[in-house]
């Protein structure tokens, strides 16, 4: 039973990758430019250690920070566009224009707004977060069955107990499919926050590798968003799998 | 719904700014930021030391040093007022920020010489400017363009004698050969050169050629100088005192470098930091203090960028350029 649990994680896989990774460098004389042997890249983080350490617990802070108010604000907007239509009509076109906005141009204002600070990387993740947040909550909260609703009407179900005990709970598995790609897009949107000038941090360190041509240090970061991002998706599947077990119809 | 919460957020972000400027004025040491064109490294040594050892704080100024990257705009940033004083691009971004109407005054210029040069393998059959006549030159379409365009024209080269292509951020092009001359920084590509141990190489310098853009310019707005002038005053001279202290002291400043930035090799900044005071005491660097400002280069670049059509017309060199608050920079502060 542990053995299969095992077997079904993706640990064997990672090590395997890892032992190619190891074994195939060397053996095919892979320039280090195009893939640095996993020796290298393991001895670069070490000696780095307490910068990676530094810079992932900042990053991690901003993206939590800002996917939670992007969360937030996606579902009250999501909710707010399903009650009433107009403001679908009125405000939904807004933000898809705003949306096709880049952020690169978003953030140059940004940072005239809240300078150098933490807000600065939490609000343009935020920003990324919020948009698929909002739409899937709107769309979840459309796919209510009509004649559910009208069983629940006939026998005196107020608006509000229709939207707790239907709406809401026909739309949580695809809320969660927008937070889970909000909780990505947020992640990135922290990482090229801290491209607008900061000091700590593994998008700040990623531009320094760039600049300096550190290949192997290129690799850590890498690796180390990847995990950042694999354990904040991890969590998030967790949640679902412990709170919103049952799928969308 | 939604956006009326963000609307409200930003009010309270306007409000807290506000009230974060009004509580600085009580305060004794005045509130400046100062914004950097890239990470932090020892490109910008001279204004770490200068906080670190307390220049800043001694001069009446609590100053926060906003390290950039490749999404800043140093220039548009300090012209704005988001930020008080910049390390900025240099001549070029000068005369184009004036040109585009932006207040920005350059009070003094970090790097006397050219702080770039273009590269090329001993085994090109390049031996000077004038052959770089049919071959691909690579080089930054970020202002460095003109730099090039000006070299070739001194060396009677027109533009279209070479192939100019658009160089990418590394250098790993040029190590495959895929053009035959490349563009790199005295303090940072080049040291990347050497390190790969590339050393098989010959590097034209545009100084030798006769073209002189100073680089890192120190710049306020046309409203700190107005307003507050003790300040502008106050900044030039700690930031001088700063290098000065750096270039005196350069294993301690390359410390407070390392700890003021994630992630940094000491040896390369090691290295940049010999570069940079290469760059910075040249010329005017060294007969006339830190900081100079060459209007002779600046007039010469200007006409460069009008003949080149990249400026449309010459832009007011007194408006843009200011050397009164590096003049009153006692000589001790300035010359090494």
């Amino acid at each position: 039973m542990k053995r299969d649990a095992l077997l079904r994680s993706p640990l064997p896989m990672l090590v395997v990758l890892a032992l190619a990774w190891w074994l195939v460098v060397p053996a095919l004389k892979i320039e280090a430019r195009y893939l640095p042997p996993l020796g290298a890249v393991i001895a670069d983080a070490r000696s780095v250690w307490p910068d990676l350490l530094a810079g992932f617990w900042r990053t991690l802070l901003e993206t939590v920070i800002g996917f939670f108010i992007g969360a937030a604000l996606g579902i009250a907007a999501g909710i707010g566009f399903a009650q009433w239509r107009w403001l679908e009509r009125g405000v939904f076109p807004i933000f898809v224009a705003l949306q096709s906005v880049p952020v690169i141009a978003f953030g140059a204002i940004v940072v005239i707004w809240f300078g150098n600070t933490l807000a600065s990387k939490v609000v343009i993740a935020l920003y990324l977060a919020f948009f698929p947040i909002a739409v899937n909550t709107l769309r979840g909260l459309q796919e209510a069955d009509p004649q559910r609703m009208a069983l629940m009407r006939s026998f005196g179900a107020s608006s509000r107990q229709m939207f707790l005990k239907l709406s809401l709970p026909t739309a949580l598995p695809t809320i969660m499919i927008g937070l889970k790609i909000g909780l990505s897009l947020a992640l990135a949107g922290a990482i090229v926050g801290e491209w607008f000038g900061d000091t700590v941090g593994l998008g700040v360190m990623l531009l320094q590798a760039l600049y300096f041509e550190q290949v192997p240090r290129l690799w850590v970061l890498i690796l180390t968003c990847g995990g950042l991002g694999t354990l904040l998706y991890g969590g998030a599947g967790l949640i679902e799998r412990r709170f919103i077990w049952w799928r969308a119809e | 719904m939604a956006l009326a919460f963000v609307r409200t957020l930003t009010g309270a972000a306007v409000a807290l700014a506000f009230g974060l400027a009004a509580s600085s004025a009580a305060s004794a040491a005045e509130k400046v930021s100062i914004r950097l064109k890239w990470v932090a490294q020892a490109q910008f040594a001279g204004i770490y030391v200068a906080k670190a050892k307390g220049f800043y704080a001694d001069a009446g100024l609590d100053a926060t040093i906003n390290p950039g990257g490749p999404n800043i705009n140093v220039e548009t940033l300090v012209a704005s007022g988001a930020d008080t004083f910049g390390i900025a691009s240099g001549t070029e971004g000068m005369l184009y920020s004036r040109e585009k109407g932006l207040p920005l005054v350059c009070v003094g210029m970090s790097q006397q010489m050219t702080p770039f040069a273009f590269v090329t393998y001993d085994s090109s059959g390049i031996k000077s400017v004038k052959d770089f006549k049919g071959k691909k030159v690579a080089v930054w379409f970020t202002g460095v363009q003109y730099t090039l365009y000006s070299v070739m024209a001194h060396e009677g080269l027109s533009q279209k004698d070479a192939q100019i292509i658009a160089q990418p951020f590394s250098m790993q092009p040029f190590i495959d050969k895929q053009y035959d001359v490349a563009t790199v920084t005295l303090y940072n590509e080049l040291n990347t050169l050497k390190e790969q141990g590339i050393n098989n190489i010959r590097l034209f310098m545009p100084d030798d050629s006769g073209v002189t853009t100073q680089q890192d310019a120190l710049v306020t707005s046309e409203k700190m100088i107005k307003e507050k002038p003790e300040q502008v005053q106050a900044f030039v001279t700690a930031t001088l005192k700063g290098w000065k202290y750096a270039f005196e002291h350069k294993s301690e400043a390359v410390d407070i470098v390392m700890a003021a930035g994630a992630g940094l090799e000491r040896k390369h900044q090691e290295l940049m930091l010999d570069e940079i005071q290469r760059v910075m005491t040249a010329k005017l660097g060294g007969s006339e203090g830190l900081g100079a400002i060459d209007m002779k280069a600046v007039s010469d670049v200007q006409d460069s960028l009008v003949k080149f059509e990249a400026l449309k017309k010459p832009v007011d060199l007194k408006a843009a350029f200011d050397s009164s608050f590096w003049a009153k920079v006692p000589a001790a502060d300035k010359k090494l």
